[in-house]
């Protein structure tokens, strides 16, 4: 299959864009966007939660740990133990962070310890896109925690909404990935599957959910919400993905949270 | 209304009213022992804490607020204490960096055998307890109204500012019901400022948090001071709720001995981190 893939990111309004804590791995190999002949394809985004210390650190070790595991949308004993896998190398990794802290001059403050205690949380969503072979065919999966979203769209069509369908199910609390772990029983209870069949010229996009709650109300109003989203970026669209998003935003029809678009179209 | 984003780019403000009247040597009523002073100053620094822990992000604590803690004793005057003092308006990264000590404080967490053990934290104070003078209850409101109408001025778009008074309730230059009307009656472009109430009493009755009426309330003083307090948001009414606590339309913001830390969880930032359950 050919895959031509585009992302995009903008913080929230008065972050840098290193402080943003959305985070994104498109496979097969990590390169991000362009076009791509392969057999399978996996894009990971990941929304680190505002009130969550290193929160974007660990959005960042969740779709590389995702985006690089064995596939963890067949099946929820798969995706949880891609995931404590994260845990364990974030366990790592934060023992290194603070040497590195303490080397540098700058230990841990007061405001910083709880939040360190209790651990960093973010969204994931893992979509996996294959190529028919063998009598079988094209066919995609995903898996998620939390509101980022995937949808999939056909001949001007919402064919696929997953794992939110209505705005309304956008909250302040969505199901969140724990850098601390969790226990298994209750980790699966929160996972959705899904997946289904593609054609070629159908278009995905995988978005977190500032996006996602501006693209399901467009939809549910009769709106084609892809229309600007599929030319972002080509010579058919004026404006850059950061003012696109500002100007939703002034107007008052989209959050002003860190946001993120990955887009691919199949060919 | 109430559903600005609360950010760097669109901070909102905080203002304390601290009561360091006389009668705050007084003990609270349903305390062990407690003089007021050491109750109110404990719960504004109970307050900052988790304000500050809540923006706290790497290495850093995020302007999502600017705050003002007013004192009212023998005047009407800025009351944090240390680095800060005098300050009347101050971005919360600089609280946060800034208090007058740190103390060492002991809190039990479980043990990961289903018991709980005594483990160490940092605690930040940034005001002592004081008691001293009459109570010029109106005259803090009336501060306070000042901070927050300059304050709309230059941020017309922000979240309504919220308005804290911590007191015993005997206010002592008039009725603190028109200048508390002054500060309900501004707005940013996302609705009407909020002042809620904490009354500590030396009353022994029941602790009370977030009545819908005033009926079951000790005495005048917690009626003027629950009377004056604004009904709060759908969404403040929503975690109210989530505590426990019954709402009705009528719920107000006011607690009489009891903790009001968790109005700091009315106020959203951004995605809430919670464990799955």
């Amino acid at each position: 299959m050919l895959a031509n893939i585009a992302s995009f990111s903008v913080p929230k309004r008065g972050s840098a864009q290193e402080e943003c804590e959305d985070s994104t791995w498109v496979g097969p190999d990590g390169l991000g966007a362009g076009e791509f002949d392969i057999n399978r394809l996996r894009i990971v985004v990941a929304d680190g939660a505002s009130e969550s210390l290193l929160a974007g650190r660990w959005a960042r070790r969740l779709t590389s740990t995702f985006g690089t595991g064995k596939s963890s949308t067949r099946a929820k004993p798969n995706f949880i133990a891609t995931y404590n896998t994260a845990v364990d190398e974030w366990a790592k990794e934060m023992d290194e962070y603070e040497v590195e802290r303490e080397e540098r001059g700058s230990p841990i403050q007061w405001y910083e310890e709880p939040g360190l205690a209790k651990g960093a949380h973010s969204t994931v969503v893992v979509v996996e896109i294959f190529d028919g072979k063998q009598g079988i065919p094209p066919f995609w999966r995903a898996a998620a925690i939390g509101d980022s979203c995937v949808f999939q769209v056909r001949n001007e069509e919402l064919v696929a909404s997953f794992p939110i369908q209505e705005e309304e199910a956008f909250s302040f609390s969505p199901s969140l990935l724990s850098s601390r772990g969790g226990e298994n029983d209750v980790i699966r209870r929160h996972i959705g599957l899904t997946g289904g069949a593609w054609d070629h010229e159908d278009s995905f996009y995988i978005v977190t959910d500032a996006l996602a709650a501006w693209f399901l109300r467009i939809a549910r109003n009769g709106g084609h919400p892809w229309e600007p989203l599929r030319d972002m970026n080509t010579v058919d669209f004026d404006l850059d993905f950061e003012s696109w998003v500002n100007a939703q935003r002034d107007a008052g029809d989209m959050h002003d949270d860190d946001t993120t678009l990955v887009r691919v179209d199949l060919y | 209304m109430y559903s600005a984003e609360i950010s760097r780019a669109n901070p909102t403000c905080f203002v304390f009213l601290l009561d360091q009247s006389g009668s705050m040597q007084d003990q609270i009523g349903s305390g062990e022992g407690q003089r007021k002073c050491d109750v109110v100053a404990d719960a504004l620094n109970r307050l900052l804490f988790e304000l500050g822990i809540k923006c706290a992000k790497e290495e850093g604590v995020r302007d999502y607020f600017y705050v003002s803690v007013i004192g009212y004793g023998i005047n009407v005057a800025p009351a944090l204490a240390g680095p800060l003092a005098g300050r009347e308006l101050v971005p919360l990264s600089e609280i946060a960096a800034s208090p007058a000590r740190l103390e060492t404080r002991s809190k039990k967490v479980p043990d990961g055998a289903g018991g709980l053990v005594d483990q160490e934290v940092k605690f930040p104070v940034w005001v002592d307890p004081v008691a001293n003078g009459g109570t010029p209850m109106s005259g803090a409101l009336n501060r306070a109204q000042s901070i927050v109408s300059t304050w709309l001025m230059d941020h017309p778009g922000c979240f309504p500012p919220v308005v804290l008074n911590l007191t015993d309730g005997e206010s002592t230059d008039g009725d603190p019901s028109f200048p508390a009307d002054s500060i309900r009656q501004l707005s940013s472009s996302d609705g009407p400022a909020l002042l809620f109430n904490l009354h500590v009493s030396s009353d022994s009755s029941a602790a009370i948090s977030f009545p819908d009426s005033e009926e079951a309330l000790a005495n005048q003083f917690a009626r003027t001071l629950f009377n004056i307090s604004s009904t709060l948001p759908d969404g403040m009414r929503t975690y109210t709720q989530q505590q426990g606590i019954p709402v009705s339309d009528g719920t107000r913001g006011f607690v009489f001995n009891a903790d009001v830390t968790s109005i700091i969880q009315f106020l959203d930032i951004g995605t809430r981190a919670s464990d799955l359950r």
